[in-house]
């Protein structure tokens, strides 16, 4: 090791640039570059979007969704359902919560916290890369599923998708701040898997659940899907912008209470 | 509060559900010190690094880092302090350049500075290396070149050597004994007694959450110096065990100025040999 003989002056705002400007800016940078190269290099986080993009393609192709059968609509809106329910639950709950889970496993969370990253900066770099990753994939899944896209509300469209990727995120979160280690995770995952992507897929086959579906945000995103593979006019309802919102709220609001009482790693 | 003082604990004590954590601990930490907070595992050495930098909430007592509550510490805090902790908390997949380079970003620190410290820990070969690929004692040198990257002002060093081989060791030494000399506050929680011996000023014995002794080695070594003997080699082979009076000190007197004092010491204890009288227990435990 070399010498360290130099004067003590601490490096920090102070020194090296205007005083607040852009701190928490330059610290939510640091924390989502941390996320995307940690993401990135993940593959078993990595394979999700594309598993969710090739099957797609490959059941489009397999099934002849081009063809002129009166199937088409019924198996383009099953098609789309299966694509972006996977991608907003599967991706979204394991991206985020599994991320999570793998920093408490290296203890990088803690190095990370007490390195002056507060809070919120952590929440907002965590989700930034998987929310723009699920609501690119979302995009995809509907361009390559041979939807007619002269139908599509795109404002709409990117309204709900916007919202859903954020709640999805948000749970995510919550798995995160549950679980011990990336294996608890996904255990913890499950049971919002079963409800929020078994409960829309499994709609259309049986009215029960196709009614809970309509109360669950992923169920306001495959009812406009399929409607849009049914070659209808989606608009949207108050109870879709209630569910939607309002699950949303709901989420924000279980993380806030358990991140209140013992931060993203309980002692 | 003194102006050298920068970390202080007043009567903290720590309950967990039905352990007793720590005990009525006090102490302060000035300015280019470096306090050790010896203690076998268990002692309760990480509980208080976690209680004076903001990770846990003490049950009683007050914990001031920097003049702050320890309870309130923000941003502004941390980016003065650095914290090795015994685990090392190093992202695995990124390269040892990245790993500091995100940290660097967070406190500002020019990327100069992080060339500097990777070749002061040794790593600069080594900086596109995975971090997961690292030996022990190279991954300990980047948790440590990450801890003092924006040059703290208090650094907590959890077992910083345990584990690691000795040229490694010795080599941290030296860097947190040239950190001391910049200014730096170091509380270092070791079990290695020889190591607190070397590079601490003063030391805390801990012992089931308890601060059973505490001062410089020295004084603590010679307040336990009960036997009050010199141990002398003469130059015939002879090793004699003398009591310390007058008339042994005239004795050996007359033998070093005949030159036959080959080697001589006192025997003061230990604070290995100190912490096993006073507490019963052997420390590597």
């Amino acid at each position: 090791m070399k010498s360290m003989n130099e004067s003590l002056q601490p490096i920090g705002m102070s020194r090296y640039g205007s005083a607040e400007r852009g701190a928490g800016l330059r610290k939510l940078a640091a924390v989502t570059q941390i996320k995307w190269l940690s993401i990135s290099r993940n593959a078993m986080i990595m394979i999700g979007p594309v598993l969710v993009i090739g099957m797609v393609y490959a059941c489009k192709i397999l099934y002849g969704i081009n063809s002129e059968s009166d199937f088409v609509p019924f198996l383009t809106g099953t098609l789309l359902n299966i694509g972006i329910t996977m991608n907003i639950c599967a991706e979204g709950f394991i991206m985020v919560g599994t991320s999570i889970a793998e920093e408490k496993e290296n203890h990088t969370l803690r190095a990370l916290m007490t390195s002056s990253i507060t809070g919120v900066q952590y929440f907002i770099g965590s989700i930034l890369i998987p929310f723009v990753m699920l609501m690119a994939v979302n995009y995809i899944v509907l361009f390559i599923s041979g939807i007619s896209l002269d139908i599509v509300p795109w404002v709409p469209f990117f309204l709900v998708s916007m919202v859903v990727s954020l709640t999805s995120c948000v749970l995510g979160m919550i798995v995160g701040i549950c679980a011990k280690n990336q294996m608890n995770a996904n255990l913890i995952s499950y049971p919002f898997l079963m409800v929020f992507m078994m409960v829309p897929v499994f709609g259309n086959l049986s009215e029960g659940l196709h009614k809970i579906s309509a109360f669950l945000f992923t169920g306001v995103m495959t009812g406009m899907t399929e409607r849009l593979a049914a070659g209808e006019k989606y608009v949207m309802s108050p109870l879709d912008m209630a569910v939607l919102f309002g699950e949303l709220a709901v989420s924000v609001l279980v993380f806030l209470m358990l991140y209140k009482r013992n931060g993203y790693e309980k002692d | 509060m003194e102006q050298n003082v920068l970390l202080s604990l007043s009567h903290v004590s720590k309950r967990f559900k039905t352990e007793q954590a720590l005990k009525d601990i006090n102490m302060t930490l000035h300015r280019g010190e470096i306090l050790g907070f010896l203690g076998p595992s268990g002692a309760g050495k990480t509980t208080t690094i976690k209680i004076i930098t903001g990770q846990l909430r003490q049950t009683s007592g007050e914990a001031r880092l920097l003049g702050t509550d320890s309870a309130n510490i923000d941003a502004s805090i941390y980016e003065k302090i650095g914290v090795v902790s015994d685990n090392s908390g190093i992202y695995g997949k990124m390269t040892v350049w990245q790993n500091l380079i995100v940290f660097a970003r967070i406190w500002q620190v020019p990327k100069s500075r992080v060339e500097q410290v990777l070749a002061q820990v040794g790593l600069a070969e080594h900086k596109s290396k995975p971090a997961g690929k690292l030996s022990k004692g190279q991954t300990q040198r980047l948790v440590l070149a990450r801890a003092v990257l924006h040059k703290p002002k208090i650094l907590f060093l959890d077992e910083p050597t345990s584990g690691l081989d000795p040229a490694t060791a010795v080599a941290i030494h030296r860097m947190l004994l040239e950190l001391k000399e910049q200014g730096m506050a170091i509380f270092l929680t070791t079990h290695n007694m020889e190591e607190a011996a070397k590079l601490c000023d003063r030391v805390a014995l801990l012992h089931d959450g308890e601060i059973v002794e505490f001062g410089s080695p020295q004084e603590i070594c010679l307040k336990y110096n009960r036997n009050k003997k010199y141990h002398v080699l003469l130059a015939d082979d002879r090793e004699l065990e003398l009591a310390q009076n007058s008339e042994n000190i005239a004795k050996i007197a007359g033998w070093m100025e005949g030159d036959q004092v080959m080697r001589i010491h006192s025997c003061e204890p230990t604070l290995e040999t100190v912490f096993l009288e006073v507490t019963g227990k052997e420390l590597n435990v």
